[in-house]
Parts: structure tokens; C-alpha cells; sequence
């Protein structure tokens, strides 16, 4: 420990650096440690507990709500909970496709344009992104109202019953979520984009390669890690959105993040909350464990 | 660079759809009728009745300060945190953890980390009555998650950065505050000026924290428009949504001039 | 950045610094301001009114920290045993509400807190269907609803006793039925209404009132004062009873257990107990007051109106909704089953 060295052109002992990092470390590691740690492994502890008869929380060991979240409760044996968690990770993984695919030719048009206006444009796309997103999701509420132009015309062509909206649904979801979420895809993607090396682009059409080839052979591994920022900014929160599946879905769209928020407020079970929260948290860490797996590290900022 | 005009085209439709909501809730919020969506008139009034309403202007002072206390004490914490991470020879294991901890409020999904801190909160009140719901627990709950992004910001200006000044800093004799006041932080700066806007526009957009962690004497603007879009929305709620977007549009432009220079 | 501080610091605490004042957690659109406005000048403080749309949230609230913040709530009658087993709520000190004795005996008294030691009635109405004049005639029973041909879009009522009250009802049963059986089959009545494709979701009382006036909803599952309210504005909606009969409800004050100003608490509860008072609430609410002594002062047509006051015969097919002890929990899985399928 008393070995000198030399770090960042200060001569100084391991000691004293560790000293003198720790007033830097330690404020902020405590903080996430006492608020983010400690209540994380509190919500592990919840949700061995059970639920009184009056909502209260009983703390007898019991691995009733882990049952429970497989889906065995008082109607018998129902795939219910998992239905919810699946259709969460499916809302998720539709969101973020469709968001991929709209992205791109948003990131590449921003691109194209003259480097004079397309800080103009790319604010274009900040600003949804910053306003806020109960706003944001309530503003579709009315979009699809029964007597909004394209309730009206869903009800013309009889997709839709007369005097009724196209919201709850889960197309509103959809459209709630694409629009929550699209800009985190555009801004890390157009980052990549931006820095895009043409001249592979070229020695592709050099080369006879079709349309579609040059994009996913030539583009396409250049934009990955743009994309992936993008895909993770979007996939993980989309699992566990709340709001937009609320106002939007209603009652008839349910995602974990409303069983969840069920469990705390309404029904005042608090540990089968605890259990859920944990089953929604499994998901998160495996699919990030699965992008892991790919190999890069991912620069989520 | 020649673009296809259906790639345009695609282009200019999705960014249609980004601003149609709010443009209709511009427009709506001009309607003269309370209910429903038939326009019958325009009308200033709703806008009138917005600064007449203390619980409107009370929630956003509270979004305001809750926006502003969390923004600071997040980039203060972050920034060190950043310079810890990337400025110290940490021992492997240690800076693994470290990393992971950074991650952490990253990956966590936002109503996991609010019901955590709900029911971190109520074992915490029964020490000490600080933990009441109100804007200490909420500015404690938003810090938390503002932290990594500021960190995160901060740490790749850092790692852009190279050692070389760091270096010529210290040959030059410089002590080691003098070294962090006079060189890091100036260099730093522009990291440390947009994690802070990341946020506090994070604060600003946060409901479902807020939602879990919020009292009565606490309102922010959005869990009083959540709570009134599930009451069945009023006019007033419009011209409330159309001012914040407003202010969104002008803090947008004001940051890309900032962080353009 | 120091002066940047120095400002975040003065409007912290400004934020901070609290005037003496009463906080009342009330459900929405359930308290004239203008009572409000009397009380502060009266006796000089702020009355900071906070919202809820149901019971549940309500109690929710208060187990996660409310019970520290509110010093006057407004509870449902089933929902105050609970309360008062968690130890959420206070014993009232009958010595500071005189006007206690203003009280109708019929709701002193009541079987969810004998002796009124906890809570005091507030007001009392029931729930019922609301409907669009121009759409539709008359519903008479639950089937508009909850039967197979609901065919107009609807909303349920987001509470848990008076929503499966009304399934219960509509089949038949008591609303107080502590037969699981019974409770699970109004919840499956309640599961094929939200397979119904009309089905627009459950919302707080208020909010389904709104949807119906705004047009979105032909029918909704409220209560009558919200609906008679709604009623005065727009001549296109109605308020009916269905003849399978429904819940009754009775609305009481009760304190919180760590209420901060229970003081200002007691002198609200009596200022809303006073004659003149009690029917200023009444006639802007439209439900009916528990009050005796108010009941001269109510608009003589609302008196008369038998859907504020029902007659006996619209009495014997309302339920006022029981506390159930421990069987509540049947009532409260049934109800997180029918939600989250």
C-alpha cells in the first residue's frame, strides 16, 4: 500500500488516492445504496410476507404470492398473471420494432439534411420527447375519442360500432407507447447515423448489391450501436409503463405495470405487489443479460 | 447525400404524428363547450381561469422546485461520482460493483424503484417523521434516478477527455484542488451542463415516481393532470398542456443554443 | 451557481413554510366551495382539499403516509372497521362537536362504529344507472349493463362493494353475502361485461358521470347526487334505479390517527354538522343529509325527489353496504381477479 506510483502525473501511494476517492465515491454510492439498494432488497422481503385480512402486511414467511404470480389463486389454476407478464414483454418487443422501423427513415432524413437546419429538425424530435408524457397520453385519449375524424371514419368503413371510440384498446396502447418512445430510438440511432461511413455505402452500389442488401450488409452494422441504445432506452421502460396503458388501454388492456400499481393502491396487497414487481424486474435482467450475451457493452448515454 | 422521397415522405408523416396530439390539444383548448369535443367558439377563458387557479399555480411551483432541488443535489453527487469512477485505480471487483451501481437506476423500471421506495419509506417514518410524503421524499426518490444519467454524462466527457492536461497540470506543479477547480470542472463543464438538463427535464417528465411518492401538500403538474384525466378532462387542462408545451418548445431551442456554442 | 442555490434554498423554503391550516381529503366533487370559503373566515385558516375517486384509493393513501398528512377524511361506511382496525383513525372527543346531537338518530349511532366514536355520518345517497335521454329510454334493470345484449358502450364503477353490490343484486343476491360462491358469480357477471366489447372501463364516480356527459358512454354506474348534479346542466341525461336494486351508501368524517391539526378536524366536523350548513351541502351536493336539523332548510323539490329521497318502496330494494370483517377479503381477491384478467 506504501508503493509509490504515479497516477495522472501525481506521485502518490495507492493509500492516499483510495483516501482521497472515497469523498468522491461516497456520497453518491451511499445514496443509490440507501434508496435504490436497500429498498430493492425491502421489496425482496415484502414479498415473502402476506397480506392481512385488512390490507396490512403480516410478516410470516410464505411463498403464497410467488404462487400466486404463477398464476394459482382463488378462481384455481389461471394463466392470468402470466398472460399479463408475456403481453407486457409483447407490448414491449412490438413497441420497440415498430419504433425501429419508423426511426430510420427519420434518423436518415434529419442526416440529410444541410447541417445549417438539422439541429432545427433534430429538436423537432426532442421536443414531444420533453413534454410530458401524461400530456402527451391524454392528448390521444381525445385523438380517438367517438367523436373525433378518426373514430368517425373507423366508424364509416364499420370497423368500429357507432357512437363508440377507438380507445380502450390496444391499438391506442400501440399508438401511445410508439409515441412515448420514438424519439429514444431517433436521437442514439441518429448519433450513428450521423457518423455513417458512405464509402462502404458505395463500394456496395459499386458492386451491383440490390437495395435491400446494401442497407442491411452496408448501413445496418453501422448503425448497431446506435441501435442498441435505442432499443434498450425503449424496451425496458416499455415493460414496465404504467401510464399509457391506464389512460389507453383501460381495463382492457392490462400490463404488469398497472397489476403492480393495482396491487398498491385498490386491492392494498402489498407483498403479491412486491412478488409481481420482482417477476417484472426477472424479466428486465434477463433481457439485458440476453443483450449482454451480443457481446458489446452498452453505452446507455 | 439524396434521399428517396418515400423516405422523406415516411419521415415527414411520423413527425406528423409525434405533434398531432398536441396539436389538438392546442386547438381544444380555445373550445368554448366544458364537455366533449364539439367545437362550439373561441375562447380565451380557459387561459383566464389557469392563472386564477391557486392549485394550478401551487403545483407549478412544486414541479419547479422539486425540478430544480433534485437537479442540483443529482449533479453534484453524479459528477464526483463520474470523476471517482474514471479518475481512481479502483480495484477490480470494486469497480465492477461501482459500474453495476451506476446501472442500477438505469435498468430498474420506474414503478419498481417507486413502489420500492414506498415501502422503504414507511419502515424509514417509523424512525424519523422526515419521511413523510411530501416533497423531501420525492426529491429523494427523483435524485436517485438522476444521478446515473448525470454520472453517465458526465463519464464520457471524461473519458473524451485523455490525460495529457491532467498530466502537463500536475508537472506544472498544481495542487489537487487547484487541479479540479481550475482544470477539470472548467474542461468538464459542457458534460456536467447537459447531464444536468437531461435532468432536470427527467424530473420535469417523472410521474409514476411522483405518483408513489407524492403527499398533499406536494401536487406537480403532472399527477394533477393524471388526476383530472381520470375525473374526465376540462378545458382548463388543455390550456394547462398547451402552456407547458410551450415552455417545453422555449427551454428546447434555449438548450440547443447553449449547447451549441 | 451560488446565487442559483441561494434561490433554490429561499423557494424551498417557501414551499415549507406553512400557514396554519386544515387538510381535508374529500372525495372529488363533493363539497361546496363556498362552504369552504365560510369556514376559513370564520376561524382563520387555510383548508387545503386534496382528492380521491374511491374508498380503496383513499385508505391506500392513508396506509402509505396519509395518515400523518389529513386531518379531516370523508370515508365510506364499509370501509370504516378497517380503518379503525389499522388503527388509521382517531377517536372523535364528542365535548368539541356539539352539534353531534343535530344528527338523525337513524344514522347515530350506526353499526359500523357504534356510539360514533370514530366517525360521524357525512351524507347519504346511493348508486344507480345513469343514461343518455337522447340515446336511450329508461333502463329498468342491471341487464342494460351487465346483461349478454348490453349493446351501448358503458362504464363501470371503479369500487369494489358497489360495483360487485351490483352484480350481486342483479342476480339475485344481498349485497352483503359472505358466500364466496355467490361473491365469485357476480364476479364472473362482472368478467363477461368486461369481455363486452362496448365495455369502456372502470372509473371513479365522477369520472363516469363526466364520460356519460361528454357522449363517449350511453350508460354509466354512478351516484345519484353526481348524476342529479350533471342532470341540472344538460337536459340529455338521466338517473335511475334499477329494480334489482342497488347499494346504499353512507359517507362519514372521521381523523386520521396522526392528524396534524385535529383541532381545526373537530371544529370542521361540527361546522358541517350545523343545520344551515348540513343543507347548504345537501342542496349543492344533491345527496341527502343524515342531518334532522338541516332538513327544514333543504329545497323543498329536492325533499320531494325520490332519487335523492326514496320512497319506501324503492327503500326495500336498497342495501346500505356492510363492513365484513374478515370476509372482506373474498370481496377484494374476487375484485383483483376481475380487474387484472
Amino acid at each position: 500500500m506504501n508503493r509509490l506510483l504515479v497516477w495522472f502525473g501525481e506521485l502518490t501511494t495507492p493509500a492516499r488516492l483510495y483516501r482521497r476517492g472515497l469523498w468522491f465515491l461516497l456520497p453518491a454510492a451511499i445514496w443509490i445504496l440507501g434508496l435504490l439498494v436497500i429498498p430493492g432488497l425491502s421489496l425482496v422481503a415484502l414479498s415473502f410476507a402476506e397480506r392481512g385480512p385488512y390490507g396490512e402486511v403480516v410478516w410470516n414467511f410464505s411463498l403464497e404470492n410467488y404462487r400466486r404470480l404463477l398464476g394459482y389463486g382463488l378462481f384455481g389454476w389461471s394463466p392470468d398473471t402470466i398472460l399479463i407478464l408475456l403481453r407486457s414483454l409483447w407490448v414491449a418487443f412490438v413497441t420497440t420494432l415498430i419504433c425501429i422501423v419508423l426511426a430510420y427513415p427519420l434518423a436518415f432524413f434529419i442526416a440529410s439534411r444541410p447541417p445549417r437546419t438539422r439541429y432545427l429538425w433534430l429538436a423537432l424530435v426532442i421536443i414531444p420527447f420533453w413534454t410530458n408524457l401524461v400530456i402527451r397520453t391524454y392528448a390521444w385519449q381525445m385523438l380517438l375519442a367517438p367523436d373525433f375524424p378518426f373514430a368517425r371514419l373507423a366508424q364509416a368503413l364499420g370497423l368500429l360500432a357507432p357512437d363508440s371510440g377507438l380507445y380502450p384498446s390496444p391499438l391506442a396502447v400501440y399508438i401511445g407507447m410508439i409515441t412515448a418512445f420514438l424519439p429514444f430510438v431517433v436521437l442514439p440511432l441518429f448519433s450513428s447515423v450521423e457518423r455513417l461511413d458512405w464509402s462502404l455505402v458505395e463500394a456496395a452500389q459499386d458492386l451491383y448489391a440490390s437495395r435491400i442488401r446494401t442497407f442491411f450488409q452496408a448501413i445496418w452494422p453501422q448503425t448497431l450501436p446506435g441501435l442498441t441504445v435505442g432499443i434498450i432506452l425503449t424496451f425496458i421502460p416499455a415493460m414496465g409503463m404504467f401510464v399509457i396503458p391506464d389512460l389507453l388501454g383501460g381495463a382492457k388492456y392490462l400490463l404488469v405495470g398497472n397489476l403492480i400499481q393495482q396491487q398498491f393502491y385498490a386491492s392494498r396487497d402489498w407483498p403479491y405487489g412486491a412478488a409481481v414487481s420482482l417477476g417484472l424486474m426477472v424479466l428486465t435482467l434477463i433481457g439485458l443479460a440476453i443483450y449482454r450475451r451480443r457481446g458489446k457493452d452498452v453505452d446507455l448515454v | 447525400m439524396r434521399l428517396n422521397p418515400l423516405i422523406s415522405s415516411v419521415a415527414l408523416a411520423t413527425l406528423a404524428f409525434l405533434y398531432l396530439p398536441m396539436l389538438a390539444v392546442a386547438v381544444l383548448s380555445f373550445n368554448k363547450t366544458r364537455y366533449g369535443l364539439q367545437w362550439s367558439g373561441f375562447t380565451w377563458d380557459w387561459y383566464v381561469r389557469l392563472f386564477n387557479n391557486p392549485e394550478i399555480l401551487e403545483a407549478a411551483r412544486n414541479t419547479f422546485v422539486l425540478a430544480l432541488v433534485s437537479t442540483l443535489i443529482a449533479t453534484v453527487l453524479g459528477t464526483l461520482f463520474a470523476i471517482a469512477l474514471e479518475r481512481y485505480p479502483w480495484p477490480r471487483r470494486v469497480q465492477g460493483f461501482l459500474e453495476n451501481l451506476l446501472y442500477l437506476p438505469v435498468v430498474t423500471p420506474d414503478i419498481i424503484f417507486a413502489v420500492a421506495l414506498v415501502v422503504a419509506f414507511g419502515a424509514f417514518r417509523a424512525v424519523s417523521s422526515l419521511f413523510e410524503p411530501g416533497l423531501f421524499t420525492m426529491i429523494l426518490g427523483h435524485v436517485t434516478f438522476q444521478i446515473a444519467f448525470v454520472a453517465l454524462t458526465v463519464r464520457s466527457r471524461l473519458k473524451s477527455l485523455g490525460r495529457e492536461l491532467d498530466e502537463a497540470a500536475r508537472d506544472l506543479y498544481a495542487s489537487y484542488g487547484y487541479y479540479v477547480r481550475r482544470v477539470l470542472l472548467p474542461l468538464l463543464t459542457p458534460g456536467i451542463v447537459a447531464g444536468a438538463m437531461l435532468a432536470f427535464t427527467l424530473s420535469l417528465d417523472d410521474f409514476v415516481i411522483s405518483f408513489f411518492t407524492a403527499g398533499p401538500t406536494s401536487q406537480t403538474l403532472p399527477l394533477l393532470i393524471y388526476a383530472s384525466v381520470r375525473r374526465g378532462v376540462t378545458p382548463e387542462i388543455h390550456a394547462l398542456s398547451t402552456l407547458i408545451f410551450l415552455v417545453t418548445v422555449l427551454l428546447v431551442l434555449a438548450s440547443e443554443r447553449l449547447t451549441r456554442r | 451557481m451560488k446565487r442559483l442555490f441561494a434561490l433554490c434554498l429561499l423557494a424551498l423554503s417557501f414551499a415549507l413554510a406553512q400557514p396554519r391550516e386544515m387538510r381535508l381529503f374529500i372525495w372529488s366533487e363533493y363539497m361546496d366551495p363556498a362552504i369552504i370559503k365560510a369556514f376559513e373566515q370564520k376561524f382563520n385558516l387555510r383548508v387545503r382539499i386534496d382528492l380521491y375517486e374511491s374508498n380503496e384509493d383513499m385508505l391506500a393513501k392513508l396506509q402509505a403516509g396519509g395518515v400523518s398528512q389529513y386531518d379531516v377524511i370523508v370515508p365510506g361506511d364499509y370501509i370504516i372497521p378497517t380503518l379503525i382496525q389499522l388503527k388509521l383513525i382517531q377517536p372523535l372527543n364528542h365535548s368539541k362537536i356539539p352539534n353531534l346531537k343535530n344528527l338523525d338518530p337513524k344514522f347515530a349511532n350506526p353499526p359500523f362504529d357504534p356510539g360514533n366514536r370514530y366517525s360521524v355520518a357525512y351524507q347519504w345517497g346511493m348508486s344507480g344507472i345513469m343514461y343518455r335521454k337522447d340515446r336511450v329510454p329508461t333502463p329498468t334493470s342491471w341487464s342494460v349493463i351487465l346483461g349478454p345484449g348490453a349493446d351501448k358502450p358503458f362504464v363501470l364503477m371503479d369500487s369494489i362493494r358497489e360495483m360487485l353490490g351490483a352484480a350481486l343484486r342483479y342476480q339475485g343476491k344481498s349485497i352483503n353475502t359472505r358466500n364466496p360462491a355467490e361473491v365469485r358469480a357476480a364476479g364472473q357477471v362482472l368478467l363477461n361485461a368486461k369481455k363486452n366489447p362496448r365495455f369502456l372501463g372502470f372509473e371513479g364516480g365522477v369520472g363516469a358521470k363526466n364520460r356519460l356527459v361528454a357522449g363517449t358512454a350511453t350508460y354509466a354506474v354512478v351516484y345519484n347526487g353526481d348524476a342529479l348534479k350533471a342532470a341540472d346542466e344538460n337536459k340529455n341525461v338521466g338517473f335511475v334505479v334499477p329494480k334489482e336494486g342497488a347499494a346504499l351508501f353512507l359517507d362519514n368524517m372521521a381523523i386520521p390517527a396522526r392528524a396534524p391539526n385535529p383541532e381545526a378536524a373537530h371544529q370542521f366536523i361540527n361546522f358541517i354538522l350545523d343545520a344551515k350548513i348540513g343543507a347548504q351541502l345537501s342542496n349543492y351536493n344533491r345527496y341527502a343529509t343524515p342531518n334532522k336539523a338541516a332538513l327544514p332548510f333543504i329545497n323543498p323539490e329536492d325533499r320531494k325527489n325520490p332519487a335523492i329521497y326514496p320512497d319506501a318502496a324503492t327503500m326495500q330494494k336498497l342495501e346500505f353496504v356492510l363492513d365484513l370483517g374478515r370476509d372482506t377479503r373474498i370481496y377484494d381477491e374476487v375484485w383483483t381477479a376481475v380487474k387484472s384478467r
